[in-house]
């Protein structure tokens, strides 16, 4: 295996193992940041040898928390639900799964999985610099982004490489894009039409036909953001403004403008991390049942729609930006409307399920879980789609509650079936099945135990991105449910260590697996 | 040319359509929030470079590739040209800018698969030939 490989296996690899490498640094400071939020007046020594300037004497500054929320949404959102069910698996086994001898472009495929690790090592280089990583969010709203160094530490050098580090992750995933839709398009096997395609590769297809129209967007936002730091233009930073003391000389920049080009490319972004787990779950739940995937074309069908729905329902992130009712009214409708493809395909996995021989591997356990999740957390979207409740609830842990649900974790268990289902594919050897079980129900229950009782914080307005509560009264009545959420994060944790037991120690030590250890119908199992 | 890179060079062009299709939105949206927009001035000579693209397509369809390039380079010297002009402080003038800068990026890429790839870098060089035409009568007519 040569780094600089153009082997599709083994850029798969590469991208698995760099999501790997980035999940595990967003637990880490999702820890701290939990910590912090119920011990906010403790002073740890190894805080303040990680951070000097973010935590003197140990103990965390408000900046020093923002910049680790910022971190760890980008980490996550970017390097692990964009990177690891997309292109790590998608590299591996499209390919093999269409009869096809590698990706259509090779040396594209291997460009593009190395300026998404530079994208990466830029991203974590903003931790190094003056005044440290930025603390304006993973959706780096201006003015906070635009100004640089005045609004604070971090919105200075770190912010501008916080913005680069995003630009190249946008052009590798055009790469991605253009190479994954090439592929699917010239490069099937003679006898397989679209429809004979497992859903598997319509999850991939659908997913670069997303990241084809909405990177470049974000790309343009990017440009614009950071032209607006460094070269004195007004695109988003509006006149008028006075910033410790100073007046800015800007005018007539429009911070909502960012907005729109942001989550243009924003919701889209939620289907790009989780379509690809839904095709993937679609035929898990279909080789453990030992039937065909019930409503096959209804399935692709919705996954088009799915993927063509999130191209114009980006304004229900803006619900309290002022923007029309009328405006709020067509979006909310439109957001209403994907629970209807969505629906298709949770019915069909259940009719997939249904009079069927189901096996309960750990991978079946895990696309089982996914499904649950995928309803628990797709219900809350109905509730925040509606902008009458959305003005109360946005700006709540309600909403972090729905989109870690929706988009972090039931893409997470994707993964972890993913990597159960396929591992023998990959290693030739089975990952450890009792551990596997062990580590999903830990991973169930920790999850829940996490972000069911967050929307109820959400219920009584405790705001989300506040680094301490103890100074607001009406807040107190909820630090034992924070106490208890930090708790059960806690435990959250310690379940990913079996997994990584698990993966590392199986990779050399696991049971020997056959050919086709599942008994599945893909070609995958059939090819080299 | 191969479907391959026919494909790819299409989708290419969608990315690049969906890139300056941003910039555009947020130039007409900017433009209509605020009462500071100022059209960007534009030197006469600029339009004698609209016929540039052409040029090189047609060079390019006749196997002329070297001489497709130098019509290629010519147009991002220009480009450059003009760029040195503009304020950005002038949010008219930052948008020409930005969205020449933007072209002059994908003409120069345009250029380099030419002599890379030769003629079958043709279909993207048309795109980039056509864009330029957009973006001039963008700024030249309706900004």
């Amino acid at each position: 295996m040569t780094i600089f490989s153009t082997d599709h296996k083994v850029i798969g690899k590469q991208y698995i193992g760099l999501a790997l490498f980035s999940v595990l640094l967003g637990i880490v400071l999702s820890l701290v940041m939990r910590f912090h939020l119920v011990h906010p007046d403790a002073k740890v020594k190894l805080f303040g040898a990680l951070w000097p300037d973010g935590a003197p004497g140990g103990q965390m500054t408000p900046e020093l928390y923002l910049s680790l929320m910022t971190i760890h949404g980008t980490i996550m959102v970017f390097f692990v639900l964009t990177t690891a069910p997309q292109s790590g698996f998608g590299n591996y086994f499209l390919p093999l799964q269409i009869g096809a001898h590698d990706m259509a472009f090779p040396v594209l495929n291997m460009l593009s999985f190395w300026t998404t690790a530079l994208s990466l090592l830029t991203l974590l280089a903003a931790f190094f610099v003056e005044g440290g990583a930025p603390l304006s969010g993973w959706t780096a709203y201006p003015p906070l982004s635009g100004l640089g160094r005045i609004t604070g530490p971090g919105q200075g050098l770190g912010q501008d490489l916080w913005i680069l580090s995003i630009a190249l992750f946008c052009v590798a995933s055009l790469m991605a894009a253009i190479n994954f839709i090439v592929t699917i398009i010239e490069l099937r096997a003679p006898d397989m039409g679209y429809f004979d395609m497992p859903l598997t590769c319509w999850g991939w297809f659908v997913t670069a036909l997303i990241s084809l129209f909405a990177f470049a967007v974000l790309l343009a936002g990017g440009i614009l953001l950071l032209l607006d730091r460094t070269a004195g233009t007004s695109f988003f930073v509006p006149g008028g403004l006075i910033v410790n003391d100073q007046i800015q000389t800007r005018s007539g920049g429009s911070p909502i403008l960012f907005q729109h080009l942001f989550w243009f490319f924003g919701h889209p972004e939620v289907y790009i991390a989780i379509l690809p787990g839904m095709g993937l779950i679609s035929t898990i739940l279909s080789t453990f049942s030992g039937k065909k995937v019930f409503g096959y074309k209804a399935m692709a069908i919705a996954l088009l729609a799915i993927g063509g729905l999130g191209f114009v329902v980006w304004g229900h992130h803006m619900f309290i930006s002022g923007m029309s009712p009328y405006s709020s009214i067509a979006f909310s409708v439109l957001t209403l409307a994907v629970g209807v493809p969505s629906a298709v395909k949770t019915f069909n996995w259940l009719a997939t399920l249904w009079g069927g021989r189901l096996r309960f591997t750990a991978a079946m356990h895990f696309a089982l879980g996914f499904v649950s999740i995928f309803i628990t957390g797709g219900i809350t979207g109905l509730i925040l789609g509606q902008p009458g409740l959305d003005i109360y609830f946005h700006d709540t842990y309600f909403v972090v509650a729905h989109f870690h649900l929706i988009m972090g974790v039931a893409a997470i268990f994707a993964i972890f079936a993913g990597l159960h289902y396929w591992f023998p594919k990959m290693y030739g050897r089975f990952l450890h099945e009792g551990l596997g079980k062990l580590h999903f129900y830990m991973t169930f229950i920790g999850v829940y135990a996490v972000f069911v009782p967050l929307h109820f914080a959400g219920f009584v307005g405790n705001p989300r991105r506040y680094p301490d509560f103890k100074e607001y009264e009406f807040l107190k009545a909820v630090m034992p449910l924070h106490i208890g959420v930090t708790h059960a994060a806690y435990f959250l944790a310690a379940a990913q260590l079996i997994f990584l037991f698990n993966y590392f120690w199986s990779q050399r030590r696991g049971a020997a697996a056959p050919a086709n250890p599942w008994g599945a119908t893909t070609r995958e199992w059939r090819d080299d | 040319m191969t479907n391959t890179a026919r494909a790819g060079q299409t989708l290419l062009i969608a990315a690049s359509s969906m890139f300056f299709a941003a910039f555009t939105s947020a130039m007409v949206v900017r433009r209509g929030l605020s009462g500071d927009w100022i059209a960007p001035p534009l030197p006469a000579w600029i339009w004698a470079t609209m016929l540039l693209g052409p040029l090189a397509s047609w060079l390019v369809q006749r196997g002329q590739i070297k001489s497709a390039m130098a019509a290629g380079a010519m147009l991002v010297a220009s480009q450059l040209a003009l760029l040195s002009n503009l304020r950005m402080a002038v949010i008219g003038e930052a948008f020409c800018a930005v969205l020449i800068a933007a072209h002059a990026a994908h003409a120069a890429a345009g250029v380099a698969a030419l002599g890379r790839f030769g003629a079958r870098a043709g279909l993207f060089w048309h795109f980039v030939g056509a864009l330029w035409i957009y973006v001039l009568f963008l700024f030249g007519v309706w900004a």
